[in-house]
């Protein structure tokens, strides 16, 4: 399994990843243009024919034998500038007399575009099929590891927005509290016109004054930060990396928004440089001790997976099958981290 | 007879006990005995033209029967909404949220915290003692006020308000209340009712959020409530409505009861007023009219029987003139019931 930039030549697959998603599932909706559009732009992100800022990252991750892609991730380099970004913050009003002997909090969503030029990581989808052993961090993770060769290109700081609570109908109940009053549109349809980046209707519809939260039933409030059931695993890895709540939500399912500086995110932190040194063979049958191995490349980024056994003082061990598909030459050097934080980091 | 006149300190005990003979709780006339002193001295002052009361006049009134001596009601006016602090209401107001994208055009209705009405002349403190709730002289305590600032023109702005109680549900809970500033306050509607009036109006007010409110987010009955009265102001609506009252686009912010507006020169009683020159006379025939006399400190107010003919001369019982304080020859106002 390596990864590596997506490129036009992947749209079918990544068109058949996106219909094998399904409805819900709005990071990477079943529209082929959309995702045309979204290849390109990567392609020319990948290859600096596009301003930095407007760059969009797409890596893919391939299975090698059946030579296809099967999950995809993305680094969009600044969010809000080409449309505008909105979230709640999840605030505090406080009320209080000492004479009347009230001190009362009151919590408040104020509208903001707080993470406008900020980089997020985001799109990240892997294949029912796939989500065993260790694809689904390794299509994470392989981010952070072009974060921490190429951080100029990025802002300080970078987010991730997780899906927020629905039940099991699929119903939103911060949606049904705020965003239906003032849409008049179903919750999966809002989402789905935001996930295709037609974001106009949220300025022209959304309320723009704070929001008090004790306005909203007891069910809505319950959920403001709380993540949906399947994304707790990809919430819990991202929090084991260092990324925590920033107090900002979805403005549609009140979802949290979680960020780490790029220096403190532990896949950068922690990574380190060695050198290749070509074996016959490794010795190794199955990993046991997953790390991630990035080529540094710029345009041809690609990242693998070995063990940690392979990892020596100054160098890795790598035999020529990987190093073929991690396009590298012996005495290259490359970068390497343990894919999964140790307990005590976590 | 019965007379309209302005309260002095004498008259204390006997609107403590009208207080507590009328039901209906009326939050601009506390039943404290010293807030109760407090707002008697403040319309002496203010009569007495004092420089405490200088832009910030409250004038409370009261309706007396001459021969008990007893209180039968109270009204007041303040002359300047706030009393010289920021007067707050909610003004109901509109938004469109449109999406031509989409076809959506929404009406979303908006509750503003503002301070616009602020110095407009505000009639308050009506009470009248049940007896006399459905009489003519629930006519003489609340229009007599009329006259006396049509007479006193430069002193009043021109649009005078009312503010009407609000909605309230069958235990005395107000729906209003309880989807709103109860959130912020943890406390009733009575309770929060009952620090207003001892503090302020203002002092709750400015702990109430400062944002705009969106309706739509607000309990179904909370937005039924908003600018309908209380099931027992709706006797005083209709009155003040053939008055010339109109509402407007602002509510109270405790309970959602209506804000009424009326131009001061388009009130019916104003415009109805007639002034002639007393002749003193010894019976009285005619129609009641309400009669004032022209006087500011020493105005009064009472009902009289008179035929208000061609000339200039308007003949008046003797013992009415007294009770008024007017003498053969002064002027009088008057206007019909």
């Amino acid at each position: 399994m390596i990864i590596r930039p997506i490129s036009s030549k992947d749209l079918d697959a990544v068109y058949e990843l996106a219909k094998s998603a399904g409805i819900g599932v709005t990071t990477l909706p079943a529209n082929r243009e959309l995702l045309s559009q979204r290849i390109e732009e990567s392609e020319r992100s990948f290859s600096e024919r596009i301003e930095q800022e407007h760059a969009y990252y797409m890596f893919g991750l391939e299975d090698t034998e059946a030579g296809t892609i099967v999950g995809v991730s993305a680094i969009k380099a600044r969010v809000g500038l080409d449309e505008v970004w909105y979230n709640y913050r999840v605030s505090t009003t406080v009320n209080a007399s000492k004479e009347l002997g009230i001190h009362k909090q009151t919590p408040t969503l104020y509208l903001t575009n707080d993470m406008t030029n900020c980089s997020e990581i985001c799109t990240l989808f892997l294949h029912e099929k796939y989500r065993n052993s260790f694809n689904g961090q390794l299509l994470s993770k392989c981010r952070f590891l072009f974060l921490a060769d190429f951080s100029e290109r990025f802002s300080n700081k970078i987010f991730a927005e997780m899906r927020g609570y629905t039940n099991t109908q699929g119903e939103s109940p911060f949606w049904e509290d705020l965003g239906r009053k003032f849409f008049s549109l179903e919750f999966s349809q809002a989402d789905y016109l935001s996930g295709i980046g037609n974001k106009a209707f949220i300025a022209e519809l959304m309320p723009k004054y704070p929001i008090y939260v004790p306005f909203f039933s007891q069910e809505a409030r319950d959920v403001i930060g709380q993540v949906h059931e399947h994304t707790r695993p990809a919430l819990a890895m991202l929090e084991s990396e260092g990324f925590n709540f920033n107090g900002l939500v979805d403005i549609f399912d009140a979802g949290p928004l979680v960020e780490s500086f790029v220096h403190g995110i532990r896949s950068v932190r922690d990574s380190a440089k060695r050198f290749v040194m070509p074996v016959q063979k490794t010795g190794i049958d199955e990993i046991a001790e997953p790390y991630m191995i990035s080529n540094r490349s710029f345009s041809n980024f690609r990242v693998g997976l070995l063990d940690s056994d392979q990892i020596k003082s100054d160098t890795v061990s790598l035999n020529h099958d990987l190093m073929d598909h991690l396009q590298l030459g012996a005495g290259d050097t490359v970068r390497v981290v343990a894919l999964k934080a140790k307990r005590s980091d976590a | 007879m019965v007379i309209f006149r302005p309260s002095r300190f004498a008259d204390l005990p006997g609107i403590e006990k009208l207080i507590n003979e009328s039901a209906a709780q009326v939050s601009t006339l506390p039943a404290d005995r010293d807030k109760l002193g407090e707002k008697i001295d403040q319309s002496c002052r203010s009569f007495a033209g004092d420089e405490s009361m200088a832009g910030k006049e409250r004038y409370l009134f009261v309706l007396e029967d001459t021969e008990s001596k007893e209180i039968l009601g109270t009204s007041g006016i303040d002359a300047c909404a706030g009393n010289g602090a920021p007067f707050y209401n909610y003004r109901l107001d509109e938004l469109i949220h449109s999406s031509q994208q989409l076809g959506v055009f929404n009406k979303v209705p908006i509750l503003y915290m503002t301070h616009e009405l602020t110095g407009s002349p505000l009639l308050c403190s009506l009470t009248i003692s049940p007896r006399y709730r459905k009489t003519e002289y629930f006519d003489l305590l609340s229009r007599s006020r009329f006259l006396f600032m049509g007479q006193h023109r430069e002193r009043f702005q021109s649009r005078i308000i009312v503010e009407i109680q609000g909605k309230q549900g069958d235990s005395g809970d107000s729906p209003f209340w309880d989807s709103l500033g109860r959130h912020f306050f943890d406390m009733d509607f009575a309770t929060a009712d009952y620090y207003s009036g001892i503090k302020s109006k203002t002092f709750i007010a400015e702990m109430m959020p400062p944002h705009p409110i969106y309706v739509n987010l607000l309990t179904k009955d909370a937005q039924d409530a908003i600018a309908q009265p209380h099931s027992a102001a709706r006797d005083n609506c209709q009155f003040l409505n053939r008055e010339g009252f109109r509402m407007g686009r602002y509510i109270d912010i405790f309970d959602g009861g209506p804000t009424l507006e009326a131009d001061l020169d388009n009130l019916t009683t104003v415009k109805s007023t007639k002034t002639k020159q007393v002749k003193l006379s010894d019976n009285q025939t005619g129609l009641q009219y309400l009669m004032c006399n022209t006087l500011f400190e020493d105005f009064r107010a009472t009902l009289a029987n008179v035929t208000d003919g061609m000339g200039d001369l308007l003949r008046l019982k003797r013992s009415t003139a007294e009770a008024i304080l007017v003498s053969e020859g002064d002027n009088v106002q008057f206007a019909p019931l």
